[in-house]
């Protein structure tokens, strides 16, 4: 790793910072505006839920945040330093040492053990099989999967599955998790387990952002992103334990399926906007762009991932 | 980077397990091509050993005189108008006159004619149809330098003119015994008595002389009473007075012949390095159709292994994108992936190699090939198989080294 990562930079200074950050995707008529001109900067220590319908730029960000994908305009700053045009080896590199990732489907390798699984981001760093099976075996035993070693991801449920894949996050001691909806596919007990796990892990100094449909979960942020149309339309700051107070106001329009029931979502949300609010931080969400953008019919296909 | 590398091993190795059918079917090609390899060099070793002990055997100062011209192109001897293998069916053959020639050509110690007298052998009322049967002098265990194990050689006029010396398999096959001293056999209605048996010869079996094996000797004498003097010699071995002396020896060999055809230079008069140029010869043409074979083969195998690597680099295309995610490098991926194709072709060369000994055994069983496996055939093998692997699992892992994350995660 090395020369990179700067491990004791002062706290305010953002971690992660992108600037009018924007992703196309396709070509001509075809092209959809998945993120336009998206604005953030996340702090060292902050625990970041980022919610929004589906198809409005969440994934399509935590992705460009995680190094698998570069914007296609704006800048992006991680740690200080600008990432968006480095090599794919540094890139790589960046991931596996600064970065941690967990994703909806766990994406456990199926023909490996656990405890291989959890291993595998230490081989690519070079680690003995000796060492990594042996710091495999205790951040096992710290997301509580100790004596479930030399199982197959197939014999876990979806919960210690996600524990699991945590564990494989967690196994380079990485300043930043980020997790696009872990949750999604659990049921409720095992979702409480997942996050109490990255809540600890908060705890104990890590950057975390997740994405989240689940209004509940906002208790476990201490910041709660709203986007839509690929765009940050509202960044509230809330206290760890409280429900975000934009997010209870949408809680029961909520969950949206269809393109149609987002719209509907999003509206009450605007609605909803807490103007009043002081502990909420209103974005200054751009309004008067459309000049500058390409056709508002482009917008309406926005769309992000699978 | 060496603990990913034997991580990688690993995998491959239980990639190849896993997938047992289609893993053979994939090293078909290459465990054939080896084969091909290992069992080719194997008798090329063989026969050059082979070839070397007759050299040493028969002595670095025995010339051999055989009907028809030798055409010299580039370095290499060989002999046209003749039966590689015999010498025999060229129209102007060496006569009884001839050896009195070479006998008497300066630095010649002696000369030992070889002809071959046609007729089946009666013993004991069954019939050998296609035995061997050479007239030969009393000098020719001193041309060959070859000793006899049981009995002795004829001595000259002195002795009678029924008598034989055998090799080895004839002693078996026809007389049922290694030692049928004292036993006969009829030839051509005359009945002969066995004298000798020759120690056993380490002929090649490309060579272009006959197997002396399987040969029985009789006096060249009481040959040409039998055939009336037709039998025409097919070979004639000469030694040098020293082996200082042989090319003189050979040069005045070609003069004396030369005036006793009338000018005709119509034999040819040959070394101990050119006789057994013949054999080198054969394999050598039979080396290049096998190679031709193996390459093709080979070929064939590292586009299976090409083949099943893009499959394989396609239907884990989830996988490349999770590990790149994880912060694998191109380099690693690529790796892990020519590592697969390695142990694919690795195992097919060793499938092939344990093969090709299966083969050769057979060979050293059931032919007069020796063939001889040397640690530099496995070695060639081993590297062939290794080359295969690097150079036809490059495509398909550069396909998955170069893979957007993103996208590669995105398929299911």
């Amino acid at each position: 790793m090395g020369r990179y990562t700067k491990r004791h930079m002062p706290s305010p200074m953002p971690i992660i910072e992108l600037q009018e950050v924007s992703k196309l995707y396709g070509f001509g008529d075809a092209t959809t505006l998945a993120l336009d001109e998206a604005t953030v900067s996340i702090n060292e220590g902050e625990f970041v839920a980022i919610m929004g319908p589906s198809g409005c730029g969440k994934s399509t960000l935590m992705n460009i945040i995680g190094l698998l994908d570069r914007p296609t305009h704006g800048v992006y700053r991680l740690q200080g330093r600008s990432v968006e045009t480095m090599r794919a080896g540094r890139r790589a590199k960046i991931r596996r040492d600064t970065i941690g990732f967990v994703f909806q489907f766990f994406n456990l390798l199926p023909r490996m053990t656990v405890l291989e699984n959890v291993g595998l981001p230490l081989a690519y760093k070079g680690v003995s099989p000796r060492r990594r099976m042996k710091l495999a075996a205790d951040m096992l035993e710290r997301v509580g999967l100790s004596g479930r070693e030399f199982y197959y991801p197939r014999h876990l449920s979806g919960g210690q599955a996600q524990c699991a894949a945590i564990a494989r996050a967690l196994i380079n001691n990485p300043k930043i998790i980020i997790a696009d909806e872990p949750t999604g596919n659990l049921d409720s007990a095992s979702s409480r387990l997942v996050m109490e796990l990255l809540g600890e892990i908060h705890k104990s100094g890590s950057t975390i952002l997740f994405v989240t449909h689940n209004p509940e979960l906002t208790r476990y942020a201490t910041r709660v992103v709203y986007m839509h149309d690929g765009n940050v339309i509202q960044d509230e700051e809330t206290r760890l334990g409280e429900i975000a107070a934009t997010a209870r106001k949408v809680m029961y329009t909520l969950p949206v399926k269809t393109e149609e029931d987002d719209l509907a979502g999003v509206s009450t949300l605007m609605k909803a906007r807490p103007d009043g609010d002081k502990t909420a931080k209103k974005v200054a969400v751009p309004k008067k762009r459309k000049a500058a953008k390409p056709k508002p019919k482009a917008k309406r296909a926005v769309r992000s991932k699978k | 980077m060496s603990s990913v590398m034997r991580g990688n091993i690993r995998m491959a190795l239980s990639g190849v397990r896993g997938a047992k059918w289609r893993s053979l079917l994939t090293m078909l090609g290459v465990i054939v091509g080896i084969v091909a390899v290992v069992t080719i060099v194997s008798i090329g070793d063989g026969v050059k050993r082979q070839v070397a002990g007759q050299l040493s055997q028969f002595g670095a100062d025995l010339i051999t005189v055989r009907p028809g011209m030798v055409v010299k192109n580039s370095s290499v001897a060989s002999i046209s108008n003749t039966d590689v293998l015999f010498g025999m069916g060229s129209s102007t053959g060496l006569s009884v006159h001839d050896v009195q020639a070479v006998q008497h050509a300066a630095h010649v110690k002696l000369a030992a004619p070889l002809g071959i007298v046609p007729g089946a052998v009666q013993v004991e009322k069954k019939l050998y149809h296609n035995q061997l049967v050479l007239s030969t002098t009393a000098s020719l265990p001193d041309a060959l330098n070859h000793p006899i194990t049981y009995g002795e050689f004829w001595h000259g006029d002195a002795d009678p003119a029924n008598v034989a010396v055998i090799g080895r398999n004839v002693a078996t096959d026809l007389f049922g015994e290694r030692v049928p001293l004292g036993r006969s056999f009829t030839f051509r209605g005359q009945s002969f008595l066995v004298r000798g048996v020759f120690a056993p010869f380490n002929a090649s079996p490309l060579s272009p002389t006959a197997n002396f094996d399987d040969a029985i000797f009789i006096p060249s004498q009481t040959a040409a009473t039998l055939t009336q003097n037709n039998a025409g010699l097919y070979v004639m071995l000469a030694k040098a007075d020293k082996t200082a002396n042989m090319p003189q020896a050979i040069q005045s060999i070609t003069s004396q012949l030369r005036t006793a055809h009338g000018g005709q230079q119509d034999f040819s008069v040959l070394s101990p390095q050119q006789n057994v140029a013949g054999s080198a010869d054969v394999v050598r043409s039979l080396s290049l159709w096998i190679t031709a074979v193996a390459a093709i083969s080979l070929f064939i195998g590292g586009v299976g292994i090409m083949n099943i690597m893009l499959l394989s680099v396609s239907e884990r295309m989830h996988e490349i994108g999770l590990r790149k995610a994880i912060g694998a490098t191109r380099r690693q991926i690529l790796s892990q992936f020519v590592f697969e194709a390695t142990a694919l072709s690795l195992v097919g060369g060793l499938v092939g190699m344990l093969l090709s000994l299966a083969t050769v055994g057979l060979l050293y069983l059931y032919t007069d090939l020796k063939p001889v496996v040397s640690w530099q055939a496995l070695a060639i093998a081993t590297g062939v198989s290794l080359a295969i692997g690097i150079i036809f699992g490059a495509i398909p892992a550069a396909k998955a080294a170069g893979k957007d994350p993103i996208e590669a995660l995105r398929h299911e």
